[in-house]
C-alpha cells in the first residue's frame, strides 16, 4: 500500500538530492562538456580556497544573516503573537494587514527595500533627517557596515507574519485552565509567559525555528534584489555564491558543491537542535 | 441483409479510411516552440502579433511562445536546451552563445542565411553579430546595446552649460563642475553594481592607445591592458570622478537608481544603452535630454562592444525549416524596425537607418555616428570565449567597489585584474 507513496517521494525528494551529492563531485561546467567526469573534491576546494571570494568571510555573513534574520524574526513574530492572541475590534483586518508580507515574493521585497534604503532618494533616510536624527545621508546599502544589517531588516520584515501566524494557532490551542490555575498560584504574567505559555508552545517553536532557519539559509532573493551580495562581498551569503557560481559562471559542479556544505550544516544544526530542544522538553 | 452488410462494410471502410487519414493530417500540423529570453510586457505583446500573422499565413504551423520572466529566462533556457526539451526557437545573446555552441546544440544557419534576399540590408556588423562564435552564422541578430552618453539638457542649461563633452576628460571636469553636494547635484550617473565593467572599462580603456579589438583585455602587442602603463592613471581618474561627482551611494547604484538619478536631473550625465530611451522618453519626454556619442579617451578613441541577442535554432529541433520561415519573418526590415521601437534597443537592418525617420533622426543619431566612424569608435569584443569569463563581472565588480572604498588602492586592483586574466 505504501510502495507508490514512497516511490513518489524518493523521485521527487532524494533523487535530486542524490544527484546533485553527485554532481558535486563532478567536474561539469556548462561551458565544457566534453568533460564531465568525476573530479574528487576538487570542486570543494576551488569554493573553499578561491582567491577571489573569501570564503570564511561568506561563512561569517551566512551566520550573522541566519541568527540576526531568525532571532529579530522569531522574538518580534512571537510578540505579535501574544498581542493577537487577545480579542479586540478589528483583530482579523489587523492581523491579515500584518500578515500581509509573507505573501509578497522575496525578489520584490528585496527591490522595494532597496529603495527604502537607498542613501540618495530613500525614504528611510529622508524621514531620519527630518526628524533630526541625521545630518547627512547614510549609504544603508553601499556603505559595508550598514550592508548586512539593511538586508537583515528587510527579511526580519518579511519574515515576523510566519512567526505570527504560527504561533498564534499554537498559543490559541494553550487551554484557559492551566492560566486560571497559575493565577490563583499567585503567578504573574511573566512567570505566566515563562511556565504556562512557552513551555505549551515550545514543540512549535521549536520546529519552527527549525524550519525557519534553513529557509533563511537558503534565501537569496531579498540580498540579490537589494545589494547583489556587495558592496566588497559584504552581503555575499552562501545561497548568494551557490548561485553566482551556478547560473553565473555556469560551473554546475562548483554550485552543487556550496550546496553540500549548506546541507551538511543544516543537517548538523537539525541534530544538535532537536537534540538539545528533545531533551530540554523532557526537563519540562 | 445484403444490404445492411453492404451499407456496414461500407461505413467501416470510410471509418478506416478516415483513420488512416488522421496520423497524416496530424503529421502535417506543425507546433513549434519559442523561448523568448528577453521579456518584456511590450516585447512578449509583439512576438505574439507577429506569431498571428505567421500563423494566419501558415495554417499549418502553431507556435508555443514561452515568456519565463526576465531574471529567470537565462537559467530557464539553460536548462531546457541542455536537457533537449522541445524548443525550435530560442533567443540567445551574445554572452552565453559560446557554451551552447561549444556543446554542439545550435544549427548552423550559413547555407539558410546565404539563400535569404533581406539578409543583403543587413548591416557589416550583423554578419558580424551572427558569426559571433567560430565565424560561423548560428543566430539571427535582433537588436544591438552599444553606448552612448545621455545628457539632461534642462538640467545642464540651469546649470550653465552649454557644451558637450568629446572627450573623457571634459566629461569628468564637466561632471566635477556641476556638482554641489548640498544642493544634491552631482554630475555622473555612476554605475555601482551590475555588470559595471560594462561601463567603467570602456572610460578607462578610451585612454590606451592599442587595445585587440578581439580581446579588450588584451593589447595589440598581447599584453594585458592592466600592465599598461595608462591603465592605472586612468583607473585613477576614475576614482577621483567617483569620489568628486558621484554619490556614496552610487557604489550601489544599478541600472534602475542610475536611470533614476538621471531622469530627477540628480546626475544629468549618464553613460547607456539604447533602451534607455523609452524608458527616459515616458520618464521626463524627449524635450529634456539628448544622445551624444561616447567621449572619447586620450588615444582619441573609444572602445566599445555590441550586445546583442538573435534568434537560434536548436540542433535536436524536429521542425528546423518551419522555424526558419517563422525567424525569416520576423527577422525582415519591418518586424525588426518595430520590435526596436518597442523595446528600444538598435535595429540590424541597414535600411532602417535612411528611411526610418524614428532611427535616422533625433536622439538615435549618437548611435548611427559611432556605428559609422571606425577610426574613433572601435568596436571590440569582451573574452566570452575565455572559461574565466563567466566569473569576471562578480570579481570586478567586487574588487571595484573595495578600491572605491579605499580598501584597496588602483596599483592592487590592477594587479588582481591582471592576476586573474593571466
Amino acid at each position: 500500500m505504501l510502495m507508490p507513496a514512497l516511490l513518489l517521494l524518493a523521485l521527487r525528494i532524494y533523487l535530486p538530492v542524490v544527484q546533485s551529492i553527485a554532481l558535486a563531485f563532478r567536474q561539469y561546467n556548462l561551458l565544457n562538456l566534453s568533460n564531465t567526469g568525476f573530479n574528487g573534491l576538487a570542486n570543494f576546494r576551488a569554493v573553499i580556497l578561491d582567491p577571489n571570494a573569501d570564503f570564511l568571510r561568506i561563512l561569517l555573513n551566512t551566520f550573522v544573516w541566519v541568527a540576526g534574520s531568525l532571532i529579530l524574526q522569531f522574538v518580534l513574530g512571537f510578540t505579535l503573537a501574544l498581542l493577537l492572541c487577545k480579542p479586540f475590534p478589528g483583530r482579523g483586518l489587523y492581523a491579515s494587514c500584518v500578515f500581509y508580507p509573507w505573501a509578497v515574493s522575496g525578489f520584490a521585497i528585496g527591490l522595494v527595500w532597496s529603495w527604502l534604503f537607498n542613501g540618495q532618494f530613500g525614504l528611510v533616510n529622508d524621514v531620519l533627517m527630518r526628524l533630526g536624527f541625521l545630518a547627512h545621508p547614510i549609504g544603508f546599502l553601499s556603505n559595508p557596515r550598514f550592508a548586512m544589517m539593511s538586508v537583515i531588516v528587510a527579511n526580519v520584515w518579511y519574515g515576523i507574519p510566519f512567526f505570527g501566524i504560527m504561533l498564534l494557532a499554537a498559543l490559541q490551542s494553550v487551554p484557559r485552565e492551566l492560566y486560571e490555575s497559575a493565577e490563583v498560584e499567585g503567578a504573574g504574567k511573566i512567570r505566566q509567559l515563562f511556565s504556562v505559555t512557552i513551555p505549551c508552545v515550545l514543540p512549535v517553536i521549536v520546529s519552527t525555528t527549525l524550519l525557519r532557519m534553513m529557509w533563511i539559509m537558503n534565501f537569496p532573493d531579498i540580498i540579490y534584489g537589494m545589494t547583489d551580495g556587495g558592496p566588497v562581498n559584504s552581503t555575499t551569503t552562501l545561497a548568494i555564491q551557490m548561485i553566482n557560481r551556478t547560473y553565473l559562471e555556469f560551473n554546475y559542479g562548483q554550485g552543487a558543491a556550496i550546496g553540500v556544505i549548506i546541507m551538511a550544516i543544516q543537517f548538523t544544526y537539525a541534530f544538535i537542535y532537536l537534540s538539545v530542544s528533545s531533551r530540554s522538553e523532557i526537563e519540562l | 441483409m445484403k444490404r445492411v452488410c453492404a451499407v456496414v462494410s461500407f461505413v467501416i471502410l470510410v471509418m478506416g479510411c478516415l483513420a488512416l487519414a488522421q496520423p497524416c493530417a496530424a503529421a502535417e500540423a506543425v507546433k513549434l516552440n519559442l523561448l523568448e529570453r528577453y521579456t518584456s510586457p511590450e516585447r512578449t505583446a509583439f512576438i505574439k502579433d507577429v506569431v498571428k500573422t505567421f500563423e494566419a499565413a501558415h495554417p499549418n504551423i502553431t507556435i508555443n511562445v514561452i515568456s519565463p520572466p526576465f531574471d529567470q529566462a537565462e537559467a530557464k533556457l539553460n536548462m531546457m536546451i541542455n536537457a533537449k526539451e522541445p524548443l525550435d526557437i530560442v533567443e540567445i545573446s551574445n554572452l552565453t552563445i559560446k557554451q551552447f555552441v561549444n556543446n554542439g546544440l545550435l544549427e548552423n544557419l550559413e547555407s539558410r542565411i546565404a539563400s535569404w534576399p533581406d539578409a543583403k540590408s543587413w548591416l557589416p556588423l550583423t554578419f558580424s553579430a551572427a558569426r559571433f562564435v567560430d565565424n560561423t552564422a548560428y543566430l539571427m541578430p535582433e537588436f544591438y546595446f552599444i553606448k552612448a552618453l545621455f545628457m539632461r539638457t534642462d538640467v545642464l542649461k540651469k546649470l550653465g552649460v552649454d557644451t558637450v563633452p568629446t572627450t573623457m576628460q571634459q566629461l569628468y571636469d564637466l561632471s566635477k563642475k556641476i556638482t554641489k553636494p548640498a544642493a544634491n547635484q552631482y554630475g555622473f550617473a555612476f554605475r555601482g553594481k551590475g555588470n559595471p565593467y560594462r561601463t567603467s572599462d570602456y572610460m578607462i580603456l578610451a585612454d590606451l592607445p592599442n587595445v585587440d579589438p578581439k580581446n579588450v583585455y588584451r593589447t595589440t602587442d598581447g599584453k594585458l591592458v592592466f600592465e599598461h602603463s595608462q591603465f592605472v592613471k586612468s583607473l585613477k581618474a576614475y576614482i577621483e570622478l567617483f569620489k568628486t561627482a558621484v554619490p556614496p551611494d552610487g557604489i550601489n547604484w544599478g541600472f534602475s537608481e542610475q536611470v533614476n538619478a538621471f531622469a530627477s536631473g540628480v546626475a544629468p550625465l549618464l553613460i547607456q544603452d539604447p533602451d534607455t530611451v523609452a524608458l527616459v522618453d515616458r520618464q521626463i519626454g524627449r524635450d529634456k535630454y539628448t544622445v551624444v556619442p561616447m567621449p572619447l579617451g586620450i588615444s582619441g578613441k573609444t572602445y566599445l562592444d555590441y550586445g546583442f541577442g538573435g534568434l537560434a535554432i536548436p540542433s535536436y529541433s524536429t521542425n528546423k525549416d518551419a522555424a526558419w520561415e517563422f525567424m525569416k519573418l520576423f527577422s525582415a526590415p519591418k518586424q525588426n524596425a518595430e520590435l526596436c521601437k518597442k523595446y528600444g534597443p538598435l535595429p540590424t537592418h541597414a535600411v532602417t537607418y535612411k528611411e526610418d525617420p524614428y532611427f535616422s533622426t533625433g536622439v538615435y543619431k549618437a548611435w548611427a555616428v559611432e556605428m559609422n566612424t571606425p577610426d574613433k569608435y572601435t568596436f571590440v569584443r569582451f573574452p566570452t570565449d575565455s572559461p574565466v569569463f563567466p566569473g569576471w563581472a562578480q570579481v570586478q565588480q567586487q574588487s571595484m567597489q573595495a578600491t572605491l572604498l579605499g580598501q584597496i588602492t588602483a596599483e592592487e586592483a590592477a594587479a588582481k585584474w591582471a592576476g586573474y586574466w593571466k
